[in-house]
């Protein structure tokens, strides 16, 4: 049940970002679909790892791979769906509660946190260069540069 | 005697010349133009590659020979080549951006058809004098948007359903307070400071009137409106990807915007 809420707010919650990103009506849908696939490939690869950096990377792995193939289908820049379907992963929470202990002075939660938060942006942006790099490579291959002159 | 002429003959030589200053005015116009295009896209939220991939490559379309295109989130550098007009290089200071991804799109669109068309002057110029008009969501779609985020996270962190509607009417409070400061061009930071002490102090009041349950479940609903999670996992992909300096500034900015928010909400649950 816990489940069912968090995806659901996942989707709702890219929505609403995707509508604050200017996200244009007929994409909507779209993008905040991602963050619900996202929240899901998270919560699947629970049964696989409970190494939470594990879990966020493949998520990110599966959501990009959601963004650029879409980007290709509907011709539009991939980062449109990246960054509105990132949404759920992105460690805002850690961040704010990295800072919070910050401003209480208690430095061993801090550092902990601080530890936690840069480990999950790593694992996420290291998720998103991976499938990335493999679409412009298979890009160049099919049509190279423009001839100079 | 032999007679002056009324009029200066201009020698081979000096034609050649002409035609060369000449060609560099038309490449300047076009610089300034594709500088245009590269701006618009690094303020509406393009990543730092895509602007200088855009810009490098409708340089090329442009007859440039060659584009050296040097992008950080706050300034552009291009110098173009070519045999007829030499080197001319633009420099463009970036200030302010805010992710507006239809936008982004447009111009991507746009920088395609460039290239693919050759367009002219005139007719890039009013492509994008008609981006300018494009329609975006009314103000009561934002305040919903913000009231969808505010109340969606707040639930998905496990707040019960009094602080998802707590937070979704601090939402409300927070989109106004934005419109308002963001009428008087004020610092970022100063920005992020207000409204973050207003949801402390809002969800605060909320508990305190037994309006809310909890109030570290409100305000992270609204947190999340504010805090730059995206900007933080953005920089460090910019930095994997090799614009480094770009990373940085992005990183140090978010961890700041981030300091400054849990600045506020402690502020404000000091006060409460």
């Amino acid at each position: 049940m816990v489940y069912v809420m968090q995806l659901a707010t996942a989707f709702l919650g890219s929505l609403g970002f995707a509508m604050v990103f200017h996200v244009r009506r007929e994409r909507l849908l779209l993008a905040s679909l991602g963050g619900l696939l996202a929240w899901g490939v998270y919560l699947l690869m629970g049964f696989f790892s409970d190494q939470d950096v594990v879990r966020y990377f493949f998520a990110s792995v599966a959501l990009t791979v959601y963004a650029e193939t879409l980007a290709r289908a509907v011709k539009c820049p991939a980062t449109l769906f990246l960054i509105t379907a990132s949404i759920p992963l992105v460690p805002g929470g850690s961040l704010y509660r990295t800072m919070q202990f910050f401003m209480r002075n208690d430095l061993d939660a801090f550092s902990h946190q601080a530890l936690t938060t840069v480990l999950l942006a790593v694992s996420i942006a290291v998720g998103m260069l991976f499938p990335t790099s493999v679409f412009q490579l298979l890009q160049r291959v099919r049509n190279p540069e423009p001839k100079k002159g | 005697m032999e007679q002056e002429h009324p009029f200066h003959v201009f020698s081979p030589a000096e034609l050649g010349q002409l035609a060369r200053l000449e060609s560099a005015d038309e490449a300047n116009e076009y610089l300034y133009q594709i500088l245009d295009i590269g701006q618009y896209m690094l303020q509406s939220g393009g990543e730092v590659s895509r602007v200088e991939d855009s810009i490098r490559r409708l340089c090329l379309s442009f007859g440039a020979e060659r584009a050296d295109v040097f992008t950080i989130t706050s300034s552009i550098v291009v110098t173009i080549y070519a045999k007829h007009f030499g080197a001319v290089t633009q420099t463009r200071r970036i200030t302010g951006s805010q992710n507006d991804l239809h936008r982004l799109e447009l111009l991507n669109q746009l920088s395609r058809r460039i290239c693919a068309e050759r367009l002219s002057l005139e007719e890039t110029c009013a492509a994008l004098k008609e981006l300018e008009n494009v329609p975006q969501y009314s103000f009561g779609t934002q305040v919903f948007s913000y009231v969808l985020v505010s109340s969606s996270f707040s639930l998905f962190f496990g707040g019960s359903w009094l602080d998802a509607a707590a937070a979704g009417v601090i939402g409300v409070l927070l989109k106004c307070t934005d419109r308002l400061i963001r009428g008087t061009k004020a610092n970022a930071f100063l920005s992020a400071l207000l409204c973050s002490c207003l949801g402390g102090l809002l969800a605060g009041l909320a508990v305190k009137f037994r309006l809310g349950d909890n109030v570290e479940m409100i305000s992270i609903g609204n947190i999340m409106l504010l805090i730059p999670g995206v900007a933080l996992t953005n920089s460090l992909r910019d930095m994997f990807s090799g614009n480094t300096i770009s990373g940085l500034m992005r990183c140090i900015e978010a961890v700041l915007l981030a300091l400054t928010i849990a600045f506020g909400f402690a502020l404000a649950a000091g006060l409460v």
